[in-house]
């Protein structure tokens, strides 16, 4: 009979599939869903729990790479801004905090004195400023001229205005960036040189050919223990008996790779370890050359000293990085402004000590963070960002298990408090029906958010645990009121009579003939208060009040809300964020209740007959 | 007896509700495992002396218990709700600065929302079986399902950031801070302005509800005798509907816009921290994140929890108003 409704097969579909994802999470979800991690311990110099980012923040999910309308490579955009008189000074404020209502009016002494050398930010890798304009308040345009009226700021992403406009002039910087959807790159491929084949991939040069010899070494490497990855390069440095080179100077090379991309990375991420013998000191130098520019960029240098391995980590986030090649931030915007060529390498430098030296080198590696990853992008969490779709399909668990486990326990308590009150009747009766009335009376939410709240200042946090308690205890009361209700009309039946003539005991009423009877009811509100429970601990987490190391769909809606992409870009922009998870609340809620829907017209002949 | 006994009943019903709520705030703050006031209060030991002598007096924590529980209900009915540990003054000032905003937009979206919801409901139960109905029911059911701060993203990306039509916040515009506006007519279409969008988001959140129960409610009598009967004698279809059928069919309506109200309630919480609309939802959400400031929340609650109380009496009284058999009983 349950395959003729066909709502109830939908739901029941839905519901499979959900239930699929939640059990088999582990294996779905490529990563943690809570500070994923790649490669813990693999760069041990840093120490066995130190893991990297899988991605960087507020990635768009890869495959955006195969939709055509997305812009990428290089196009012509603006930037606007409009002028602000605050005091003596006159600002440029963006377009999109600008109201025209907040410009004072200044007298023309006070505007005399204004002096400006505001600037107005680009965004994205520029490449050239083609045009800057300004709008004056009675509508006519002029152009301004470079140098005169407006100069590059200390990076070419700045244009700082000279001159001063009246309030309310718009200014517009037209002018030339890239775009693109960057992947992930892993420059080395095998950065713990475990095989000689690894080895191979390498080049190196040296300014004292006769000295140096680079090799591959399989024993001094470092080693995390059950693998078989103890490779490392080996530079050996053979002392002359007579006149020993002033400085050594060794350069490996990675194999030159393509940077295909029209936008930098948004992060790099280059480690190498080394420790040395036969030295006092030396110095690691970390570069990439630029085929394009025919430029070497020295991201970092580096002294070591002799003894055992240690690291050296070059991140772009590093202010010393961006110094070293002279900009002000985001060192990657200079190094990888255009697709091209670009070869990674490491260089060691050290002064002989009159003996043989060897520096071994491992761990070596080189990423580049880009702007898409994974199938629904991460979100903004520092420093590791979560793969939304991996918080998607555990969420899904949680979910479950609230919405179900909610259901059993409050439909179960309502059941026997609504058999107890409507059979045994009397005092009893009245008090569990006046309770169940003031509960259902109480606004639901507010209620929640004070127990909560209650719960959390006592014990800190709150557990799943407790959201289901307080969930059940405030959800079994219209379930017992029907459950009365029947019971009273059954309590009058002749069978019933019967089995009381027939000796029957109260237990026994109950069990054999109660309980069937009103059976059907409980498996139509089983399926018909999931979708409320799901709901309600979405609700409860979005304010906040959820456990903040459970990997809940209320969390990833709490992180959205709070990341303030929803007032500044919206949901178009990072739609893939919070889209998936609330339609799958709500496509859950609908099935449960499209389940309760279908037993209930299976289940209640008279609603059969009225269809 | 008739219709004066019953008002007289449901007022007792109502002080005994009124009562039981009291109670139950006590239960939750004082007797709950770990006992939140204490924790709060003697959390406030270590950073402000003052504060806490003064929690300490008004919870009167050196007192026992059965008086504590006096003094909370002295507290409470008298609407001394201490002072709120954020904002340094009265809680009761606090929230009545912040109560009728939210009565507003909850009175707004109810009414809207149940004559919305009723005249489709209406509509969807006549043609019922056909697309329409499949079509709304369904639309219904998601509108119902899909949780209220997702709704109001989707509304904030289409009306504010799309097509630049009503604001993202706030329950009056910005600039009234400093020039307040002139004449009434402003004022009203100000804060029509801004209440517009939660206002749309607590409609688009409950009218689903209300489209299924006036549904459901109209089948339930549309295959009743006398709908047959007035059908024979030859009476219009649009008069069986409205005097025979929606008549009747109203009167468990009438019963559930008192918990719809409460349900609103509830919705709003959420909606007026999504707008930072500054009514009574956001004040929870602040004396959540910030503290929590427990005094606030407290007041809060039961403010609440009286405001549905009082719609739930109004809805009785309506109710006995209309059901000629409380009437003439």
């Amino acid at each position: 009979m349950f395959k003729r409704s066909k709502r109830g097969m939908i739901g029941l579909v839905i519901i499979i599939i959900f239930s699929f994802i939640a059990i088999f999470a582990p294996f779905i979800a490529p990563y943690a869903p809570i500070e994923p991690k790649f490669g813990v311990g693999e760069y041990q110099a840093l120490g066995s729990g130190v893991g990297l980012p899988i991605a960087y923040q507020l990635s768009k999910p890869i495959w955006y790479k195969y939709l055509p309308w997305i812009p990428r490579g290089e196009i012509t955009t603006y930037a606007t801004a409009y002028t602000y008189t605050y005091q003596t000074f006159q600002f440029l404020i963006p377009e999109e905090k600008y109201d025209p209502n907040l410009t004072p009016s200044l007298t023309p002494e006070q505007k005399l004195s204004i002096s400006v050398n505001d600037r107005i930010y680009l965004t994205g890798q520029v490449s050239g400023v083609k045009k800057v304009e300004a709008k004056l308040p009675n509508q006519t345009s002029i152009e301004l001229i470079e140098n005169k009226d407006w100069q590059a700021g200390s990076t070419i992403s700045e244009v700082v205005i000279l001159h001063r406009f009246p309030d309310d002039t718009q200014i517009t910087v037209t002018y030339t960036t890239g775009v693109d959807l960057v992947e992930n790159m892993k420059i080395v491929k095998d950065h713990k040189l475990s095989t000689p084949e690894s080895f191979e991939e390498w080049n190196w040069t040296t300014n004292s050919k006769n000295y140096i010899n680079v090799t591959y070494n399989s024993q001094e490497g470092l080693k995390i223990t059950g693998t078989d990855d103890s490779g490392c390069i080996q530079i050996s440095y053979k002392n002359p008996p007579l006149s020993p080179p002033s400085t050594v100077e060794t350069t490996l090379y990675y194999q030159t790779f393509a940077y295909p991309y029209y936008e930098p990375p948004k992060r790099f991420w280059i480690h190498v370890s080394s420790k040395a013998t036969g030295i006092i000191g030396y110095y690691v130098d970390v570069l990439i050359y630029s085929e394009n520019e025919g430029k070497e960029y020295v991201l970092y240098s580096k002294s070591m000293s002799m003894g055992d391995y240690s690291p050296l980590v070059v991140d772009s986030n590093d202010p010393k990085v961006a110094s070293n090649i002279g900009v002000s931030s985001h060192p990657q915007s200079k190094v990888f402004g255009h697709p091209g060529n670009f070869t990674f390498g490491i260089r060691i430098r050290f002064t002989p000590q009159n003996q043989d030296a060897t520096i071994y080198i491992d761990d070596v590696d080189c990423l580049l963070y880009g702007n898409i990853f994974g199938l629904l992008g991460t979100d903004n969490a520092v420093p590791y960002p979560t793969d939304l779709f991996s918080a998607f399909v555990y969420g899904a668990r949680v979910s479950l298990i609230v919405g179900v486990l909610t259901a059993l326990f409050s439909t179960f308590i309502g059941l026997f408090l609504g058999l107890f009150s409507g059979y045994v009747g009397g005092m009893a009766d009245e008090a569990i029906m006046r309770f169940a009335d003031l509960l259902l009376v109480l606004p639901t939410l507010p209620l929640f958010i004070v127990l909560v709240t209650a719960l959390r200042t006592t014990s800190g946090t709150v557990s799943m645990w407790n959201i289901i308690f307080i969930l059940t205890l405030l959800g079994w009361m219209s379930f017992a009121r029907s459950v009365r209700s029947m019971v009273l009309s059954l309590k009058e039946r002749a069978f019933i009579e019967a089995a009381k003539a027939a000796g029957g005991g109260t237990l026994h009423i109950i069990n054999r003939h109660l309980i069937p009877n009103v059976f059907a009811l409980v498996y139509i509100t089983l399926a018909t208060s999931v979708p409320g429970a799901i709901i309600t601990e979405a609700s409860l987490s979005w304010l906040g009040l959820g456990d903040p190391r459970l990997a809940s769909w209320g969390k990833i809606l709490y992180d959205f809300n709070n990341s303030g992409v929803v007032t500044s870009k919206g949901l178009l922009e990072y739609w893939f964020w919070v889209f998936p998870t609330c339609i799958a609340i709500a496509l859950l809620a609908a099935a449960f209740i499209l389940l309760g829907y279908a037993l209930d017209e299976i289940l209640n002949p008279r609603l059969r007959e009225r269809r | 007896m008739g219709l004066k006994g019953y008002i007289a009943r449901r007022l007792v019903y109502t002080v005994i509700l009124i009562w039981a709520v009291i109670t139950v705030n006590f239960i939750i703050f004082a007797l709950m495992p770990g006992n939140p006031i204490e924790a709060y209060v003697s959390k406030l030991s270590k950073m402000d002396e003052a504060k806490f002598q003064q929690m300490l007096k008004y919870y009167g924590l050196d007192k026992p218990l059965h008086e504590r529980y006096l003094l909370s209900l002295e507290h409470l009915l008298t609407f001394n709700f201490g002072i709120s540990y954020n904002y340094g003054s009265p809680v009761f000032e606090v929230i009545m600065q912040r109560l009728p905003n939210t009565l507003l937009l909850g009175g707004i979206a109810e009414v809207t929302s149940i004559i919305l919801g009723m005249l489709i409901g209406v509509i969807v139960a006549y043609k019922r079986g056909g697309a329409l109905d499949t079509g709304i029911v369904t639309a219904s059911l998601l509108t119902y399902s899909v949780p209220i701060f997702f709704l109001g993203w989707v509304l904030i990306t289409i009306f504010c950031l799309q097509l630049h039509w009503l604001p993202t916040g706030l329950e009056q515009p910005v600039a009234w801070s400093r020039v307040p506006p002139s004449s009434i007519f402003e004022y009203i279409s100000g804060r029509l302005y801004h209440i517009a969008l939660p206002a749309i988001t607590l409609i688009l959140f409950t009218v689903g509800g209300w489209i299924l129960l006036t549904r459901a409610c109209i089948l339930e009598v549309i295959s009743e005798d006398y709908v047959l009967t007035a059908r024979a004698k030859g009476l219009k279809e649009r008069t069986v509907l409205y005097k025979h059928v929606l008549k009747n069919a109203s009167l468990p309506l009438i019963t559930n816009v008192a918990l719809g109200f409460a349900y609103i309630i509830s919705g709003a919480t959420i909606t007026e921290t999504l707008f930072s609309y500054r009514g009574m939802g956001l004040l929870t959400y602040s004396a959540i994140m910030t503290g929590p400031d427990l005094p606030l929340l407290q007041a809060i609650f039961y403010i609440l929890a009286l405001c549905v109380i009082i719609a739930n009496l109004i809805a009785d009284l309506l109710y006995g108003i209309i059901d000629p058999r409380i009437k003439y009983a």
